[in-house]
């Protein structure tokens, strides 16, 4: 059995209140385990304790109790982080750097030599399609620019384990999508995601497993698809059936003891209508 | 590129992720335009060589060398509180913390590559504002021995050209040069600790206001207080104790000496370099501890 990419354990995490006697805990005696290669999805309303078990995965608040570990390192090591980039919610970075100066910068902290660094910059320049931007100063960048350099530093180590906390915040639908498909790029090199998001439908396109936090209690965990099935009913999508194959269903549904829940047109997302209806038109 | 594990051999201490963060501090503080103090200092410089000229010739540069002096002390500490104060609150509010700290760097070096930063930074100030200082100086230097060669009878010219040089510049101003630069490193320090744990950056700035204030009045207050009568030993305690805590600042820079041309004994200026370098590293050490136990 391979080493989970994250593994928490029975982890609790209680904040003092100042000049007060009570306490608020974040997280409560939380369980969980990210297999490598599995793209997971935390959940959970505004104060529901992700930002905070990101936080202590990351290394970045210390657990009031429990254990955290990533690829088989305590999270509370420097060197577990060798393993991780972290694109934080609504990054800002060095403005006066370029985008290309930033990738050099992080890859210094990540202590890469200097040919590696210019490899790797070139590299996610390009996949994340910043390749024209890389002499600009990032504080020309647009906000789905600062978001794709943002998971390019994350990535500038070549990590086994990638954070991402609302990484489409404030992004436009176009620049969404290609956050999106960058994320399900790196689910196919076998890059382990930890993803925060408020964006459900987003996540249930990308997510193989979800976690549900509510008021730093885990209330739900398992494979996406398992959770969100209804078991009790089928989907049939049907293309070009003629009208009398639809009566004959209908006869046939009705002679059983099945009933039909609802019979429409299927629709597609308002996204892929607006990407549609936006995106430049081939000649 | 697939998932494998890091290529890298991680190193708990490195000067090259210290360099880095050093060097993109220095950056970031160039960026925000600190070096409008600089030209501050040379228009005051300048009007004060100005006005000056109608002075008797040491007192010319007499005045010159304190009012340089002063206005190098002064910019250094408030380039020093202003630049530091506002480090670690901006990186927190960008979450460009984060994006460092979530690599493989330690807090030590992220606070050690800050506070190199402006170090950095106080040390090419203080080289352009000394160059400035230095330039004016000969400048008026060289007015001054024209004008006497002009004027001076020949058989007083002789010691007249020798009263001039000894006023103008002289080696003695350059360790005082020297400790106004750990002056403000030590504000720097003291700076960067109450950063680590303040809410906001006017917090630190007013708080780092006070301890200057205090370091330069707390030997009067002390002296005064202990030459009076019945002292209160709870007081007097206390008094050790903001001793301790926050050095005689006038006793640090000495500018008052050199301006007047004494010079500082090397003896002398060693125990003050020691002892303010001892200070700086105090701070910083208390402020990496509290650092290292911040929830971010």
């Amino acid at each position: 059995m391979s080493t989970p990419a994250i593994s928490i354990q029975n982890l609790t995490k209680v904040y003092p209140i100042p000049f007060k006697k009570e306490k608020v805990t974040a997280v409560k005696d939380l369980s969980l385990t990210v297999e490598p290669g599995q793209v997971y999805g935390l959940l959970g309303p505004n104060g529901s304790g992700k930002s905070t078990t990101m936080k202590i995965v990351l290394g970045l608040v210390s657990p009031t109790s429990g254990r955290t570990e990533i690829f088989g390192r305590d999270s509370d090591t420097v060197e577990s982080r060798e393993d991780v980039g972290f694109l934080p919610e609504n990054p800002y970075f060095y403005k006066y750097l370029t985008g290309e100066e930033t990738l050099h910068f992080y890859g210094k902290l990540c202590g890469l030599s200097r040919s590696k660094i210019r490899e790797r910059s070139k590299e996610l320049l390009k996949l994340v399609g910043l390749e024209n931007a890389a002499d600009r100063r990032l504080g020309g960048y647009s906000k789905g620019m600062l978001q794709r350099i943002g998971l390019a530093q994350a990535m500038i180590q070549e990590p086994r384990l990638l954070v991402l906390d609302e990484p489409t915040a404030g992004v436009d639908p176009a620049g969404s999508r290609e956050i999106r498909d960058l994320i399900l790029d790196f689910k196919h090199r076998g890059i382990t995601v930890l993803l925060c998001s408020h964006l459900l439908e987003q996540v249930q396109e990308i997510c193989d497993r979800v976690g549900i936090l509510d008021h730093g209690v885990l209330i739900r965990e398992g494979k996406l698809t398992d959770l969100i099935s209804i078991e009790s009913q089928t989907e049939i999508i049907l293309e070009n059936a003629p009208p009398a194959l639809l009566a004959e269903i209908r006869s046939l549904v009705a002679r059983s003891s099945a009933q039909v829940i609802e019979e429409r047109k299927p629709q597609k997302t308002l996204e892929r209508y607006f990407l549609d209806v936006t995106s430049p038109k081939k000649p | 590129m697939t998932a494998s594990p890091a290529a890298t051999q991680h190193k708990a201490f490195s000067p090259a992720r210290i360099a880095a963060i050093a060097s993109n501090t220095f950056l970031e503080l160039v960026r925000l335009k600190v070096f409008y103090f600089l030209l501050l200092f040379a228009l005051i410089s300048i009007l004060i060589s100005f006005f000056a000229s109608s002075l008797k010739i040491h007192e010319q540069f007499q005045v010159l060398k304190d009012v340089s002096l002063g206005g190098m002390s002064v910019f250094t500490w408030l380039l020093a509180v202003l630049a530091t104060a506002m480090l670690l609150p901006k990186d927190i509010e960008d979450r460009t913390l984060y994006t460092i700290l979530a690599k493989p760097v330690p807090r030590f070096e992220y606070l050690l590559g800050k506070f190199f930063g402006i170090l950095s930074l106080l040390f090419v100030a203080i080289s352009l504002m000394s160059v400035f200082f230095v330039a004016i100086l000969y400048f008026r230097e060289s007015v001054a021995l024209s004008e006497a060669v002009a004027t001076t009878p020949p058989n007083e010219l002789a010691g007249e050209l020798a009263a001039i040089r000894a006023h103008a510049f002289n080696s003695n101003l350059v360790p005082g040069i020297a400790l106004i630069y750990l002056k403000s490193a030590l504000c720097a320090a003291f700076t960067l600790l109450i950063s680590t744990f303040a809410s906001s950056s006017i917090f630190t700035t007013i708080v780092s206001f006070i301890v200057y204030i205090i370091g330069h009045v707390q030997p009067v207050a002390r002296a005064a207080y202990l030459d009076a009568a019945n002292p209160s030993p709870l007081l007097k305690d206390f008094l050790a104790l903001v001793a301790i805590m926050i050095p005689d600042l006038n006793a640090l820079t000495m500018v008052d000496d050199i301006v007047v041309g004494n010079a500082v004994p090397l003896a002398l200026f060693i125990k003050i370099f020691l002892l303010g370098s001892t200070y700086v590293c105090v701070y910083f050490g208390i402020g990496f501890l509290i650092f290292w136990g911040k929830e971010l």
